[in-house]
């Protein structure tokens, strides 16, 4: 911008900008300009009248009225390390379950499911459920069937340890009475996407399990 | 989506739906169209949570859905919009316009359905009905019929539309049929824009619905209880034939009808009361024959518009006459003449008006901020365009020196552009002229933004002045709590005054002021949410015209 080499010379005729000469520049900025830097001119007052208020009213009603509706998602809380007796008296379900939208203009993902936990979670689920696939189709929309098939027989190839014939077949029975019956369903949280599928292999053993125990302790179990 | 809107976006969510679905909407905000296993990775809240967020956001119609990118079978996208969350900010204006067009009534019933985001027409009625019932007298109730009426009469005037059905996710051709009212939308088979309610041809049609009865009041005896109870819809068994047809509000109505509001004021502070009638007549006639982005009214003769003015005004013809021709040669421009026939043939300019408006803002702006000579020397760029320095001083009357100082602070604040004019190829600056120049719409846009930044400080500091005085605020209402059942049970005045003095005196000094401030804060919201309102129509206008 200013002329090269060592002569200072300023490449833009001085009166074009406005600098007379003998005037001072202002002083030049060394750091960053203040935060909250002073007005010269106060701000107008805010406008009062009976219009503001009662619009000033009608806001803070509205604020408080969503705070009290199921519209009001409260953050999870954090309960500690240990669970308390106390957390019975505690925690309160406010409103939460008064709120059931008309489903038909949400998603299918969007449904709640029925609170099933703590009913013999082992029983009823393992034989139905088949945890993160289900969950997977579950996502994906149901009218297309043959995709469902194609991905099911992807991800079934991916577990090792299932045998995938049954694991098929149940899927395919599974798919069948989802769609002659739209009930709800109940599916698993998060927490059962490792493998819990234990009617296979865990009754299999028979050997291990039961009466052998009792007699002959000599030998070490192991 | 600039981060101030984000961030403001953020706080209003904040405030009235918590702080997950805050979480939610602006992971939504920031990163555009999302399926929700990729909300579920990138927020990490837990899956139940972010479900009912999504449902939050879409009942209130934040959030919409649509099939995905990659065809039919891909999982539903959600994408949220600014603008509707910034609605928000102007909610209680929408209320208190349908509490002086329809009454308390009205009012309810707007207030319900912006709170609840969208609702069908029998709960909302019944809803409505108990709340009036509740501040009656005792022994009268409201009947059904009433409350249904204004809802027609909202519905009629377009004030309430019916919800768009749901996108649907298969294949479009076996879907809802495509809305022949958006022109130029290819037959695709996935529509990238989801319709919209104005694209149906039912969404102003009110159902037949079978609804007798009236008001319930409740019998406890706890009046927080009361309002509670009364604000939570009621789920009857019974139902009433219009399920699944649900309404909402109609915020394009109202910003018209704001729009409106906002052209007769500024007639009445520029010239005078009877020429704002007369504005204000024009603009009722052209109510249903223009379109909402129309650039001006549809012609209008000065036969008609003496035939249509309130009786009480009593203006004779050749007045009227005169106040026309005023109002058309006023520079504002708010009444143009676009023809001799009938008397005359006046027309409204609608987007030369909200320009004007805009325009005025932006002035009192730097006037308020500069002073009043920064304001001349910005009016005259406006007028003249392009000004050379020593232009300025002369055409603004002011001494050289602080003339300069004057350009370059509204230079430093980007009020006003510098633009080269080169006389030779070269660019040297020696040999080219610096033109100062104003261009109205990037600045208006840059006023909007600073608005957005004033709205979202001024919540924080109101969040912030609550929290600091949070432990203050919950004593005075458990005090208050004890005061309404102690009184509600009878007690005896000493008893009242104890619990009163709980409350020592430099805590309720210091209670009031906080309460003070709060409505300072708020109130001051609501006046920037005004300039809002303005920019933001004058900005879209001219996205239409162009």
């Amino acid at each position: 911008m200013s002329g090269r080499g060592g002569r200072r010379t300023i490449s833009f005729s001085v009166e074009a900008v406005g600098i007379n000469r003998g005037e001072s520049l202002p002083p030049s900025i060394q750091q960053p300009t203040p935060v909250y830097p002073v007005m010269e001119q106060k701000p107008l007052p805010l406008s009062g009248g009976e219009e503001a208020e009662y619009l000033l009213a009608l806001k803070q009603e509205f604020r408080g009225a969503m705070r009290s509706l199921p519209h009001y998602i409260h953050p999870a809380v954090q309960r500690g390390d240990v669970e308390r007796y106390s957390d019975k008296y505690h925690s309160s379900e406010p409103a939460d379950t008064d709120w059931s939208p008309d489903w038909k203009l949400f998603p299918k993902e969007l449904r709640a499911k029925r609170p099933s936990r703590g009913v013999s979670a082992a029983g009823t689920h393992c034989t139905l459920q088949t945890e993160g696939q289900k969950k997977k189709k579950k996502k994906k929309e149901e009218e297309v069937l043959l995709t469902l098939e194609k991905k099911e027989q992807q991800s079934s190839e991916e577990e090792e340890e299932e045998e995938e014939g049954e694991e098929e077949e149940k899927k395919k029975k599974k798919k069948q009475d989802e769609e002659e019956a739209e009930a709800e369903e109940e599916y698993d949280e998060e927490e059962f996407e490792e493998e819990t599928d234990y009617i296979m292999s865990y009754f299999d053993n028979g050997e291990e399990f039961g009466g052998d125990s009792d007699e002959n302790m000599d030998e070490a179990v192991y | 989506m600039t981060a101030q809107e984000v961030r403001l976006c953020g706080l209003l969510l904040q405030e009235h739906f918590g702080e997950v679905v805050e979480k939610v909407g602006t992971h939504l905000l920031k990163s555009g169209a999302q399926n929700l296993r990729t909300i579920l990775h990138e927020t990490g809240i837990s899956l139940d949570l972010v479900k009912k967020s999504l449902c939050v956001l879409v009942q209130h119609g934040a959030c919409v859905f649509s099939s995905g990118r990659k065809g039919p079978g891909s999982p539903t996208e959600y994408r949220t919009s600014c603008d509707r969350i910034l609605r928000i900010l102007r909610y209680p204006r929408y209320i208190y316009t349908a509490k002086t067009l329809y009454g308390d009534t009205g009012e309810l019933i707007i207030e319900e359905l912006l709170q609840r985001g969208h609702m069908t027409m029998s709960s909302t009625v019944k809803t409505v009905a108990d709340r009036l019932t509740q501040n009656m007298e005792d022994g009268r109730s409201m009947d059904y019929n009433e409350v249904s009426n204004s809802f027609s009469n909202l519905v009629e005037t377009h004030f309430l539309q019916r919800c768009p059905p749901p996108p649907r996710a298969g294949p479009k051709e076996s879907a809802t049929p495509a809305p022949p009212a958006i022109p130029g939308t290819p037959a695709a088979p996935v529509s990238n824009a989801p319709p919209t309610a104005e694209s149906f041809p039912d969404c102003y049609k009110v159902p037949h619905v079978t609804l007798t009865g009236r008001g319930k009041r409740q019998l406890s005896s706890e009046d927080v209880d009361d309002q509670r109870n009364a604000k939570k819809a009621k789920m009857d068994s019974e139902t009433h034939g219009d399920e699944g047809i649900c309404w909402q509000v109609n915020f394009e109505r109202f910003h018209l009808h704001f729009r409106d509001q906002a052209i007769i004021s500024a007639v009445a502070n520029k010239l005078d009361q009877t020429s704002s009638e007369i504005v204000r007549t024009m603009l009722r006639m052209s109510e249903v024959t223009t379109s909402p982005s129309a650039t001006c009214t549809k012609p209008l003769s000065a036969n008609e518009i003496f035939r249509s003015l309130p009786t009480n005004y009593n203006i004779l013809r050749p007045i009227l006459d005169q106040y026309l021709t005023l109002l058309v040669d006023d520079p504002m421009e708010f009444v143009g003449k676009a023809g001799e026939s009938g008397g005359g043939m006046y027309v409204v300019n609608m987007h030369r008006a909200l320009a004007n408006l805009a325009r005025a803002t932006l002035e009192s702006v730097v006037q308020e901020r500069f002073g009043s000579r920064s304001a001349r020397i910005f009016r005259l760029l406006l007028r003249k365009r392009h000004l050379e320095q020593k232009q300025v001083e002369d055409f603004a009357m002011i001494p050289a020196k602080e003339a300069k100082d004057m350009l370059y602070s509204l230079l430093s604040q980007n009020l006003v552009q510098l633009q080269e004019v080169p006389k030779t190829p070269d660019y040297a600056p020696s040999r080219t002229f610096y033109l100062y120049t104003v261009n109205q719409l990037p600045t208006s846009r840059m006023l909007l933004q600073n608005c957005y930044k004033t709205v979202a400080n001024l919540i924080e500091r109101r969040l912030y002045e609550s929290k600091e005085s949070k432990r203050l605020l919950e004593k005075s209402q458990r005090i208050e709590a004890i005061l309404a059942s102690l009184q509600a049970s009878g007690a005896e005045p000493e008893q009242l005054t104890e619990v009163e003095e709980m409350i020592t005196a430099p805590e309720k000094q210091q209670l009031d002021a906080l309460r003070l401030h709060i409505n300072k804060l708020d109130s001051a919201e609501n006046q920037v949410d005004e300039t809002i309102f303005l920019i933001e129509s004058y900005i879209t206008s001219t996205a239409t015209t162009s």
